[in-house]
This record gives structure tokens, sequence and C-alpha cells, in this order.
């Protein structure tokens, strides 16, 4: 661990910690409200003549019911800012979030991944490099701005803000740029996450294609978690979000790769203004590498070793209390980050995506929505379950 | 003016430092790390027998 982390920001870190709890507080009492309250209302409820239609028919869970109720909280009643009271709380949203995606890897043997992988890396692999491709191309087609156009392909071809963000010092992007491009893919993420749940039920998907389809084709790593445990918010091997997540792993992995790929594109047609800093693989490769996938992969090792004890795989034998309990820890750690993040929904920053970037990010992310479906409908036969 | 605009402390933000309790995403990286540690450890001790 770089000795920053323990130390300066560290400290600030905690020093920070007690201003966060009353937010913390705001989170957890409504995801508790939302689980011990609301969800067993929704299941025992009568609407249109049929008991738990909102769960039955709306597939409404406490993963939409989360985010539903953070983006309220934000956007109407406090309308439109987070109050100071609340706000370091909600930051805390995006450390649950990667803390559950850590845990996570106790649903997957390394023999289970290595079995996925030919295939997850050839269709993670392919819909990075046709959503780059396909940006590019369009950029050159509108006449959009160079920077604009480098990074939008890689919010669109990777992990929707972090690969944005990851991109713009690279190509001597502007904050507009990048706020365009994260503009864009969220409210067009936001709109997946709400309506792949119907779409994989109305298809009558299973949760392993639904979970391939989600973790390919949806922009934005939070917004996979949200869609596939909106699907099915059950946690185990085999189940929507055990299928999205590796898929969406492998996509994250790709950042630094896809973050040079796009510098070398950017600095070959760049017209000679030496701006910005010029970077090799390696530095890129060490400074935007998301480290906290080092701990899912440690806990995968982990799980593989047996130190959780059985883990539960369909045909063996019942799952260990220890891994029992870690799953059930899982759906608090993630509703609880779903809340945060649907506090950092600004319905009114989402209207400010527009123009040209608006109409490039919508055409590749439909493309690729609808795509990536097709492709996992073609080759369901070839899917490998874990 | 995007800039002024768009992204003070929310998921459309520019900055996404201002996202986080901590200094940058590395830092946050670190901190999901030690803190899924802690939650292991204490379920494995909450389960022993």
């Amino acid at each position: 661990m770089s000795d920053a982390a323990v130390s300066g920001g560290g400290s600030g870190f905690l020093q920070k910690l007690p201003g966060a709890i009353p937010g913390l507080v705001l989170i957890v009492g409504t995801m508790v409200v939302i689980r011990y309250w609301i969800e067993p209302w929704m299941s025992t409820v009568v609407l249109f003549d049929q008991k738990g239609w909102l769960v039955k028919v709306v597939h409404l869970n406490y993963i939409l019911l989360g985010i539903i109720f953070g983006m309220i909280y934000r956007n109407v009643i406090f309308g439109g800012k987070l109050p100071n009271l609340f706000v370091d709380g909600f930051r805390l949203s995006r450390l649950f979030i990667k803390t559950g995606i850590i845990l996570l890897g106790s649903l997957y043997t390394v023999q289970a991944i290595v079995q996925l992988g030919a295939i997850a890396i050839f269709l993670i692999g392919g819909f990075v490099i046709l959503s780059v491709v396909m940006v590019l191309w369009l950029g050159r087609l509108f006449s959009m701005d160079r920077s604009m156009t480098g990074v939008l392909a890689n919010a669109c071809s990777i992990c929707g803000v972090s690969a944005a963000i990851a991109t713009a010092p690279a190509v001597e992007a502007k904050p507009a740029h990048v706020a365009y491009a994260v503009a864009t893919i969220l409210g067009f993420g936001i709109l997946t996450m709400f309506i792949s749940p119907f779409i994989g039920h109305a298809l009558d998907l299973t949760d392993l294609q639904y979970g391939a389809w989600v973790g390919t084709g949806i922009l934005n790593s939070g917004q996979v978690l949200a869609a596939s445990l909106a699907f099915n918010p059950n946690i185990a091997p085999g189940t929507a979000v055990s299928v999205a997540e590796i898929w969406n792993i492998m996509r994250v992995i790709s950042i630094p790769f896809a973050v040079f790929a796009v510098t070398v594109w950017y600095w070959a047609g760049a017209q000679g203004n030496g701006g910005a800093e010029r970077k090799t693989i390696g530095q890129l490769f060490v400074e935007k590498f998301p480290v906290f996938v080092l701990g899912f992969l440690v806990m995968v090792i982990l799980t593989s070793i047996g130190a959780f004890g059985d883990v539960g795989m369909k045909g063996g034998p019942a799952a260990s209390a220890t891994i029992k309990m870690l799953r059930l820890w899982m759906t608090w750690i993630f509703g609880i980050g779903l809340v945060g993040l649907g506090g950092y929904i600004d319905v009114r920053e989402l209207a400010q995506a527009g123009g040209t970037p608006l109409k490039v990010g919508l055409i590749v992310g439909v493309t690729k929505y609808v795509l990536a479906l097709l492709v996992v409908l073609a080759i369901r036969d070839y899917l490998v379950a874990i | 003016m995007a800039e002024e605009r768009i992204g003070s402390e929310t998921v459309a933000s520019a900055e996404k430092g201002k996202m986080t309790l901590f200094r940058d995403d590395r830092q946050e990286d670190w901190g999901a790390i030690i803190l899924a540690t802690l939650v292991v450890a204490l379920i494995i001790v909450l389960t022993m027998k």
C-alpha cells in the first residue's frame, strides 16, 4: 500500500469520517426502512387484483428502491443539492460499492473464471474495440473536437466515469469535455439501468444471459451492478450479479490499455501543441490500474483454496456459514452504496448533455446495448455458467 | 457553461475527487480493500465455532 494511503491521505480521511456520520445514518436508515418495511409490504399488498404486483410485475426490489430514494433525496427533498450535513456521508457510497465488488470475489473460483475467461475476453474486448472505433469514426464524421472525441471514446467503451476522467489529461480535455461525456453516458446509463430488468424479464432471459448482456452493454460500472441486482437481488454463484460483475471486472481492467490506445490516436493526429503529458503504457498502467480489482482477485484465490469453506456451487455441498453471512452482508453493502449513488444523480445536470457529443454517445450507446443483447442471444448455448 | 454548472459534487462531476471522502481514486481503492478485509475478518470471527 502507498505511504500516502496510510499517512497524509489516510489521516485526512479519518478526520473527515465523523462528519460523514449524519449522511451515513440517513443512507443506512433508508436501507433499513426499505428492507424491513417497504419490501415486505410490497410483497403482500394487492394491486390490480394481484398480491405482490409491485414485486412480481414491476420487479421493484431494495436495489431499485434504494437508487430511487437517493434520487428523491437530492432532486425532490433537498431541491437539487445535498445539505452540507449529509454530503460527506454520501461521499462514502463508492467506497461501499468497491468493497462489495471485492467481496463478490467470494462467488468465484479460479477454475470458474478460467472457464469463463475466453468467451468473456472475446465479448468484452470486441465491444470495447467496437465502441472506441465507432466514436472515433463518428467524431470525425461530425467534426467533433478531438479531445472531446477521445474522452467520449473511452467513456462509451469501458466504464463511463472512471474512463472519461482517466483519459482526460492524456488528450488535453477541458473540464467541459469530461462533463459532457459523463453527463451523456450517465443519462443513457440511468435509462438502461431502469429498463434492462424489465426487458430481461420480458424476454425471459436466464441470469447467465442477462448478466452477460448488461455486463457488456451497459456503460457504467455502478449501473451494471444496479441493473443486475435489480433483475435478481440474490447474490450467489450463477446469479445475474455474479455473471455481470466478472464481465465488468474484465472491462475495468482494460482501462489503462484503452487510455493508452486513445492517447496514441490523439497524438498521432494532434496539430503539435504539445501541452499535455506523453506517457508510456507502463506509466499509464501503474497510474490508472484500479487497485481494488486486486482485492477482488485475492478473494477469488481465498475462495478457491477453501478459506471460507464450501461456496455452494450448483450440484456441490451447501454454502458454509461464513459464505452465507458474506453474501447477506454484501446485499447490505451494495444497498447502502446504491442509495448513495442515487443521491449523486442530479437530473438537471443530465439535461445539460447536448449537441454532437450527446448524438454520438447515444448512437454508440444504443448500438452497444442492442448489439450486446443480440450477440448474447446468438451465443447463448456457448455461454459458460459459473 | 458546462464547466461552471456541471458537476460540483455529483455523478456528472468533472472532478471525481469530490465524490469521495478520500484524496483520490487510488486511495479509495485501498480504503475498499481495508474495509473488505475488516468485514471478512469480522464475519470469520462471528461464524467461528
